[in-house]
């Protein structure tokens, strides 16, 4: 609770110490909380509050802007014993599991308003994922990290504090396919600043 | 404006860099693998043998030597805990092992392993190690595994043949942790109604 007071009180005095504008470049900081969805999901349940993410944008047209995005995204369960069974053989004890997802992509997103505060966008991104896959089960460590072919939809809002500086709201969806994992996927909701360069 | 966007990428980088736990207890280590012959029909067998001592598996027996094995109480503990869940499973346990359908054979050992951090030759070579070095520290642990094999012969079988296996490994706390080593024992058992002859 303590953290998440410290975060709030420092976006204000960040927000309130500069001026944003749409004009040229902007980096956009934000934290993220993600959810797995398909063989994500069904490996590890529980959602992930442990991320963020770097967005570089440029404006090549009002309402145009190009960019890149880097992020990360740490999942984490702790299962139940359980067994498992492969044909004759069955492995029963605990599992740790993890998967860190870093996605990096080459972005477009569209502005629908151009002269308002209020900035909804939508935002492809295209590139790469690199998912690292671990299950810990005694003192034995089962890892996949495969770098997958990735694509990101991404439907969001920001608001203009100022010339300088816009609070920034973005829901995603990351996929990876291909690899030595099947498709993955999952939601991020992403809340942050945008700052001009 | 600079400046700021530093403060908030490290305030960020605060607030999701705790990684997230894992194993906490020596217990949560533990770990149950079972594996069987599929066309051996345990259901047309009831009999069994087993020795009245664990044997210790430690690597460096002499040849002429007896073996070592697991002490008193916990040798009695562990095969009184084998023996109930296969009579549970149908199976009477005979003296003779010859005459018996199956031998059930246990066998533990333990595997110390030695982690070092930092290279250790720095000592020696610390200008090659350059700034920041420090004196290279070792930790270790050691994993205790008992290993339940259920050996089948006769006619049928040139040698003898295991039909199933089941190996029980964890972290140790300290020397036979019975109510552990017995908890797998029993989930070895439930994990395998394969073994049931009733």
């Amino acid at each position: 609770m303590k953290r998440i007071t410290v975060f709030v009180i420092c976006c204000f005095l960040v927000s309130f110490t500069s001026a944003y504008g749409q004009q040229g470049s902007h980096l956009a900081v934000q934290y993220d909380m993600s959810f797995g969805m398909g063989d994500l999901g069904d490996f590890i349940s529980a959602p992930s509050f442990r991320g963020a993410s770097l967005q570089y944008r440029y404006a090549v047209t009002d309402n145009i802007l190009v960019g890149v995005d880097a992020a990360w995204n740490t999942f984490y369960e702790k299962m139940d014993y359980d067994s498992y069974t492969v044909d004759t053989k069955t492995l029963s004890g605990i599992q740790y599991r993890y998967q860190n997802e870093v996605p990096i992509l080459v972005s477009v997103d569209y502005l629908f308003l151009t002269d308002n505060k209020f900035q909804p966008y939508l935002g492809l991104g295209i590139g790469t994922i690199y998912s690292e896959r671990i299950v810990d089960m005694g003192i034995w460590r089962f890892e996949e990290d495969p770098w997958q072919f990735a694509l990101k939809p991404e439907f969001g809002l920001m608001y203009n504090f100022s010339n300088s500086t816009a609070f920034k709201l973005g829901l995603k969806y990351y996929t990876g396919m291909g690899g030595d994992l099947d498709t993955q996927g999952y939601l991020t909701i992403s809340a942050g600043f945008a700052f001009s360069l | 404006m600079k400046k700021n966007v530093f403060y908030f990428i490290g305030i960020l980088f605060l607030m999701i860099s705790c990684y997230p736990e894992g194993i906490e207890y020596y217990e949560e280590t533990d770990i149950v693998f079972t594996d069987y012959t599929e066309s051996f029909d345990f259901a047309s067998r009831g009999t069994y043998s087993m020795p009245d001592k664990i044997v210790k598996i430690t690597g460096n027996l002499v040849e002429g030597e007896d073996p070592e094995f697991v002490p008193e109480p916990y040798n009695t503990q562990i095969l009184n805990k084998i023996e109930s869940n296969m009579t549970a499973q149908g199976w009477t346990k005979i003296a003779d092992p010859e005459s018996a359908d199956l031998a059930l054979l246990p066998a533990v050992w333990s595997n110390t392993t030695i982690v070092y951090y930092y290279d250790y030759w720095c000592w020696y070579y610390y200008y090659y190690c350059g700034w920041g070095w420090y004196y290279p520290y070792a930790t270790s642990y050691t994993t205790g595994t008992m290993v339940m094999t259920l050996v089948a012969h006769g006619e049928e079988y040139i040698e003898p043949s295991t039909v199933w296996t089941a190996a029980i490994n964890g972290l140790m706390s300290g020397a036979y942790d019975t109510s552990r080593i017995t908890k797998a024992i029993d989930q070895a058992f439930k994990q395998s109604p394969y073994l049931n002859t009733k």
